[in-house]
């Protein structure tokens, strides 16, 4: 039993934020692009991570499940606050 | 930091998808953190000095609407918003089956909890959903709380459980139960006298902030209450999925099908301000109804805007335009006193406090706010960001 699926959007009207709507609609491209590159930036960090390590690398095959040791994560987590700082820096000196 | 659901019912994302949660709770963090600093000071310096004196919310906030920093604020936190439910809906889906089949292991479970009291759940599949449930997606959630896909179904509370936990970027807790920690920990302190046998959370969702007063109270029998089935039984089985026996109970929070001066605290957290007037007044009525003489009625809330700033009740606002909660702005007009004395409560029965977060400032900070008399800083009440404090009042009958 799993049901009808989730709704992928919420119900309701859209309250206008911008004179020109399309501003808003750059910013949202702009947001899901960013986390798009977060997501791949992470990708990347993983597999280097692995490759990087060669003992690691010869005994445990690439796989989805590999994931960051807890210093490299912590470290990313730095990363990621300091790049959403700097892409929104512009918006909040406005 | 993003902190995941750990309990029994967590889900196990992708690596792509658990980075994308963190970038959502970063923007989140960023849009309330820095970006809502950024406002202030926009306000502060352009249009503060245009403003009349005695000038109110609603004419902070037509005056901030065309501002550039209004603007991107608002269009940066409605994204984030989306972003928020999105980063955990797929994972949900395709988990969907398997944790339907989890929560039912665990609510037929009968030797889960440490003191040997099973808890339970009762459902009324005939029960109305009322209208400020079933027809807006509030907080943008797709679906809403009432979402439900049938028998065993509990995709909705798992939405609300993993969403908020990406909402909230850590300032809610561990399991998400900050509120009700800090806030039970307060009482306990501040009246160790009163040990309540029965505890009723009203709105309890999927049981965050019920499961506390198990904790607090181990003797008490706690029920929570919600219209919403799926998270209902989400709510129940991740009760047992942590050790607590609690009941749920799917009833509506202006009928409760209780008996009369059954209850000894009758509680809710962040409800009322989803609730047209009329509800608000009905639930104040039932929570006198429900209680026996020096029970205690309590909720946790937004603070009304004649306890705010001007700025800081248009802050506040905001969700109402622009988060799907059109009850939010009206709720914040109403005087709270005034409510509990029309319920039946008497006026030196009636108090409010801030109570600090347990996560945030520590247990010491809770106990020093037991006998303090220092006034709660207007600009920490109700926002998730750092330095939180919850706001609380309540009637004794």
């Amino acid at each position: 039993m799993t049901g009808a699926p989730l709704p992928e959007t919420a119900r309701g009207s859209h309250p206008e934020v911008f004179e020109d709507p399309s501003t808003e609609v750059l910013l949202a491209m702009v947001l899901e692009l960013a986390r798009e590159q977060w997501i791949t930036r992470i990708r990347l960090a993983t597999l280097e991570h692995w490759a990087a390590h060669e003992v690691t690398a010869a005994s445990v095959p690439w796989s989805e499940a590999y994931r960051l040791p807890p210093d490299a994560e912590q470290a990313a987590a730095a990363e990621r606050d300091a790049f959403v700082a700097r892409l929104l820096k512009p918006a909040s000196t406005i | 930091m993003t902190r995941y659901v750990s309990h029994a019912l967590k889900l196990a994302p992708s690596r792509d998808e658990q980075a994308s949660q963190d970038f959502v709770s970063s923007l989140r963090a960023h849009v309330l953190g820095p970006m809502a600093t950024g406002l202030r000071a926009s306000f502060d310096a352009d249009v503060a000095p245009r403003l009349a004196a005695g000038a109110t919310s609603r004419d902070v906030l037509k005056a901030m609407q065309p501002h550039p920093a209004f603007r991107f604020y608002t269009a940066t936190r409605m994204k984030a918003q989306q972003l928020v439910w999105d980063s955990v809906r797929t994972t949900i889906e395709r988990q969907r089956g398997e944790l339907a089949a989890r929560a039912a292991a665990l609510s037929t479970d009968a030797g889960t909890t440490t003191d040997g009291e099973a808890g339970s759940l009762t459902l009324t599949p005939a029960l109305p959903i009322p209208k400020n449930v079933a027809a807006i997606d509030v907080h943008l959630m797709p679906g809403s709380y009432s979402f439900d896909g049938g028998d065993g179904d509990i995709a909705a509370g798992s939405l609300y459980d993993n969403g908020l936990s990406v909402f909230s970027f850590g300032l809610m807790g561990e399991t998400l139960d900050d509120i009700g920690r800090s806030i039970a920990l307060w009482l306990s302190l501040r009246h160790p006298e009163f040990q309540p046998g029965h505890v009723l959370d009203l709105g309890c969702s999927v049981g965050h902030q019920t499961l506390p007063w198990k904790l607090t109270y181990p003797q008490a029998h706690v029920t929570g209450l919600d219209v919403a089935p799926a998270c209902l039984r989400y709510a129940h089985a991740r009760a047992r999925s942590m050790g607590i026996a609690a009941h749920f109970l799917q009833a509506n929070a202006t009928s409760v099908p209780l008996a009369d001066a059954s209850q000894d605290l009758v509680f809710s957290s962040m409800l009322l301000h989803e609730l047209p007037v009329k509800d608000i007044k009905a639930l104040f009525r039932e929570a006198h109804r429900l209680l026996r003489p020096g029970g205690l009625m309590l909720h946790y809330e937004l603070p009304p805007n004649e306890a705010l700033s001007a700025y800081d009740g248009f802050y506040l606002d905001w969700d109402s335009l622009y988060n799907a909660e059109p009850y939010y702005q009206g709720y914040r007009d109403l005087s709270p006193p005034t409510l509990a004395a029309e319920a039946g409560f008497a006026a030196d029965r009636y108090f409010e406090a801030a109570v600090p977060s347990l996560g945030w400032h520590g247990e010491a900070a809770v106990r020093a706010a037991v006998t303090s008399q220092q006034a709660a800083s207007s600009s920490k009440l109700g926002r998730l960001e750092d330095g939180v404090q919850w706001f609380i009042y309540g009637a004794w009958k």
